[in-house]
């Protein structure tokens, strides 16, 4: 059975702590994603041969890359890597059709050429072979770089935060043209990114590296929804986290019962959490619902809870919403909603609302201490 | 490593480079260490001896304590002429040399000044003493006592007449005879004594004036030739020419007294 | 103007090139981009000739290479001769002179290449030797020039260091510097003359070029 797909671990204390297993098949695109510092830069350069981590297994459509055991180890130019830096690393002294061409040097003359050119034409810069990098803008860099690293052939694509550099219109026109670059392309993809929604709009899974270590890894929804640790929760830009205990278990009616501040809530059945254990919980702003104004209240809602807005933001058609709930003084709750929907409401600052939290909303984790709870 | 093996290839050359030098070398010109107050009458001779003979050589001029040490550490001279008899005794005791060598002039001191200076030249040195009591005196050239013989005869004349502690802080040690001289004769220093055949250099003509001190003031220069151990034909050719007489008319043109 | 004496110096000045471009890339190249033990060490010990004077080196290489004893007995015994009182001396003297000006030069140069380029070379397929020849060198070259031109100037300026170990031999080790100090003690001003002022010219051709390179090599950077 041929193996097209990458299969990476890594494991060192120091100087940088590393514990890492990953798999990417040919065709997927895995977005490594974690705070600056988590170090997923290093991860990428261990990929492309570029840092030779301590204990390591690299294997890549079949090839040893690395195994310390055996203590083989391939220099990045033994490797089929493109890697696409967060600078583009341009030869500078060269044209873009030379850039190019140094990745495919083992061809007659001819042929690299009409190659090079097949290969600026994907990445829609036809027309610029003879321009210098310095002429070039961030966006045209960018896609020389890709270009360049294709021409390769590789057997494993990686890209580190190749749009950090480049402004938001740009940065939006490049992520189009990747996912079109993308389907034509039948190696692995690794990307790395520290932008969450840069990852759930790209890619197919994502790993979350945190000091090192992978904590978790699954499509972007997936991991959004069902983090298994409040600290992975805060790294994918969870807002609404927060400690409770577990009262009971009702298998019949699927639920779980918690009591969260003095109220009771409860969750989809969760039986993984002993009665009487302190857990962590998430609700996403997607579970969330907003009682309509003006309608008389509806005894059913899951969760019903009662508060007042205390932060209203607008921006890019949604309103982000804190609202404090109700006896609970120093607790908010952070919803999306579309802005008709607000205008509709006639919400703003110091407004009051009812909302509700979907039980099947309710994602439970195990207990650890969180700074926004005393 | 890559640097090692570079600096190995590096040092590998370096030594065949020593080791076809002598063979690029191809026509050897021996090398003649000489004594630098000799230089004008030893060119003279050197041209002489090859137009008779049609051969060449090089010569490098140094003081003679100077080239003694060279000589000790294996410089290439085939042909020493020193200003005294006793750094030659030195060398042959230590068997750098074929003999004791041979004593081929009488060297001579000289007051020299430049042709502007006002002061008084005369043999016992008392206009010196005259500049020196009133404050004209600044500075006063002669080569170093601790390498060149002429130095040495220098320093033994002003302290004959009772002047070297007077004297000594004007003096302005020279690495060898002919910088003495070029020092004195420049105005750099406003006397100097100095080599007696330097002072009557053609070039220093209407630029100086000087005064021949007479050798009773000091022990004799025996400028002294010998032949060192890897003296060639060429050098041993040139050796017994530099006795014979057209090489005395030369040397005694030049201010040297022959024995 | 002794032309004897201006063909050995330049003839010196070229052979030392010969020695110190590859010494100059590779030290210069591997103090650029590797951090060890001991490298804030041997940067001190490259960069003395800088401050030494020429005379402490010259006094050194004269006790070293003394054929009556150690280095300078074995190479006697082993070549037939030394490096002392001979062009090969010189040459040797000369290296280590001017090392500083050939290294420090060129690793400034490699320095200013960023990490990345060089990666991004090794992942386009390009073993060490290529990315030298086609990446590195090219991006270095003006530093690599900067370094040569500096260097045959100062061999060609050198005093010190050929007076005591050279023995100021005609057509062996009489250089133009030492010609002039020769032609001075002789009292022939007129030839010191010429000599010293075509060597002033020289040094500023030298030294105008070098800056108008440097000038040039930032503009093209940016």
């Amino acid at each position: 059975m041929t193996d097209s797909g990458i299969h990476i671990t890594l494991q060192q204390a120091a100087p940088i702590p590393l514990s890492v297993q990953l798999d990417c098949k040919s065709g997927e695109l895995l977005a490594l994603v974690g705070p600056s510092g988590s170090g997923k830069t290093t991860v990428l350069r261990a990929i492309a041969g570029l840092y030779q981590a301590q204990n390591a297994t690299i294997l890549c459509q079949n090839e040893i890359w690395q195994n310390s055991v055996q203590n083989i180890f391939l220099a990045p130019h033994q490797r089929h890597v493109g890697l696409v830096f967060q600078n583009y690393a341009l030869f500078p002294h060269m044209t873009v059709l030379e850039n190019i061409q140094q990745a495919i040097s083992q061809l007659p003359k001819q042929q690299r050429q009409t190659q090079a050119l097949e290969l600026l034409k994907k990445v829609h810069l036809e027309g610029l072979e003879r321009r210098y990098p310095k002429n070039l803008s961030g966006g045209q860099q960018q896609r020389v770089a890709v270009a360049r690293s294709l021409a390769r052939q590789p057997k494993v694509l990686l890209l580190d935060e190749p749009f950090s550099a480049v402004d938001q219109v740009t940065r939006r026109k490049l992520y189009r043209e990747l996912l079109v670059l993308r389907e034509s392309l039948s190696m692995p993809m690794i990307l790395v990114t520290h932008d969450l929604d840069e990852s759930t709009l790209l890619a197919d899974r994502i790993a979350l590296l945190h000091k090192g270590e992978i904590l978790q890894t699954g499509t972007p929804e997936f991991v959004a929804a069902h983090p298994k640790s409040a600290t992975i929760a805060r790294l994918m830009d969870q807002q609404n986290l927060f400690t409770a205990l577990v009262i009971a278990h009702d298998q019949a009616k699927q639920k779980t019962h918690l009591r969260w501040r003095g109220i009771l809530i409860e969750a989809t059945y969760q039986e993984q959490f002993a009665i009487n254990e302190r857990v962590c919980w998430m609700i996403q702003s997607a579970n969330i619902l907003l009682h309509r104004r003006g309608r008389p209240s509806n005894g059913n809602k899951e969760n019903p809870l009662q508060g007042q807005i205390t932060e209203y933001m607008e921006s890019s058609g949604l309103a982000h919403l804190r609202v404090q709930v109700d006896k609970k003084l120093d607790t908010t709750i952070s919803i999306n909603v579309p802005l008709h929907v607000a205008k509709r409401n006639t919400l703003g600052l110091h407004e009051k609302i009812g909302i509700s939290l979907l039980s099947e909303g309710i994602h439970l984790m195990p207990y650890q201490v969180l700074r926004n709870e005393s | 490593m890559k640097v090692s093996l570079l600096t190995k290839q590096l040092a590998r050359s370096c030594f065949l480079l020593m080791l076809l030098s002598p063979i690029l070398r191809a026509a050897e010109i021996p090398v003649i260490a000489a004594a630098s107050n000799i230089k004008f009458a030893l060119e003279e001779i050197s041209t002489a001896f090859h137009q008779e003979t049609g051969k060449t050589l090089h010569i490098s001029y140094s003081s003679s304590g100077n080239l003694t040490r060279q000589i000790q550490q294996g410089g290439p001279f085939e042909l020493f002429l020193s200003a005294n008899a006793q750094y030659v005794v030195q060398l042959y005791q230590q068997h750098k040399t074929l003999d004791r060598g041979q004593v081929f002039a009488l060297g001579r001191l000289a007051l020299l000044t430049h042709i502007g200076s006002g002061l008084i030249l005369d043999e016992q040195l008392n206009g010196l003493k005259q500049a020196q009591q009133s404050g004209q005196l600044q500075r006063i050239a002669i080569a170093n006592p601790e390498h060149a013989p002429f130095g040495i005869a220098a320093r033994e004349i002003l302290q004959k007449q009772q002047l070297w502690d007077t004297i000594l802080p004007h003096l302005i040690l020279a690495e060898n005879a002919a910088q003495a001289t070029q020092f004195a004769s420049s105005g750099a220093a406003q006397v100097g004594l100095v080599s007696y055949s330097l002072a009557l250099a053609p070039t220093l003509k209407n630029r100086v004036r000087y005064l021949l001190i007479p050798d009773a003031l000091h022990q004799p220069l025996q400028q002294t030739a010998v032949l060192l151990n890897n003296a060639g034909d060429t050098a041993k050719l040139f050796f017994h020419y530099l006795l014979q007489e057209k090489s005395r008319g030369i040397l005694s043109r030049h201010g040297y007294t022959l024995p | 103007m002794d032309w004897q004496a201006l063909a050995l110096s330049v003839k010196l000045s070229f052979v030392t090139l010969l020695f110190l471009l590859p010494i100059g890339i590779l030290l210069g190249r591997w103090l650029a981009y590797r951090q060890f033990w001991g490298k804030s060490l041997l940067q001190t010990l490259l960069a003395l000739p800088l401050v030494l004077p020429p005379t402490v080196l010259g006094y050194y290489l004269l006790v070293a290479f003394s054929p009556n004893q150690g280095l300078g007995l074995w190479l006697v015994n082993t070549f037939g001769t030394t490096l002392i009182f001979n062009f090969q001396g010189l040459v040797f003297a000369s290296i280590i002179f001017n090392l500083p000006f050939a290294i420090h030069p060129m690793q400034r140069a490699f320095a200013a290449i960023p990490r990345e380029i060089r990666e991004a070379a090794a992942c386009c397929g390009m073993r060490p030797s290529l990315v030298l020849w086609k990446i590195e060198l090219p991006l270095a070259w003006s530093g690599i020039i900067s370094a040569m031109v500096i260097c045959f100037a100062h061999t060609l300026g050198e005093f010190g260091i050929v007076l005591m170990v050279g023995g100021n031999i005609p057509a062996e080790t009489q250089t133009i510097a030492i010609a002039i100090y020769d032609r001075v003690q002789s009292f022939d001003d007129h030839a010191a003359a010429i000599m010293s002022f075509s060597l002033l010219l020289f040094s500023m051709l030298t030294i105008s070029f070098t800056y108008w390179l440097s000038a040039r090599s930032e503009r093209t950077h940016d």
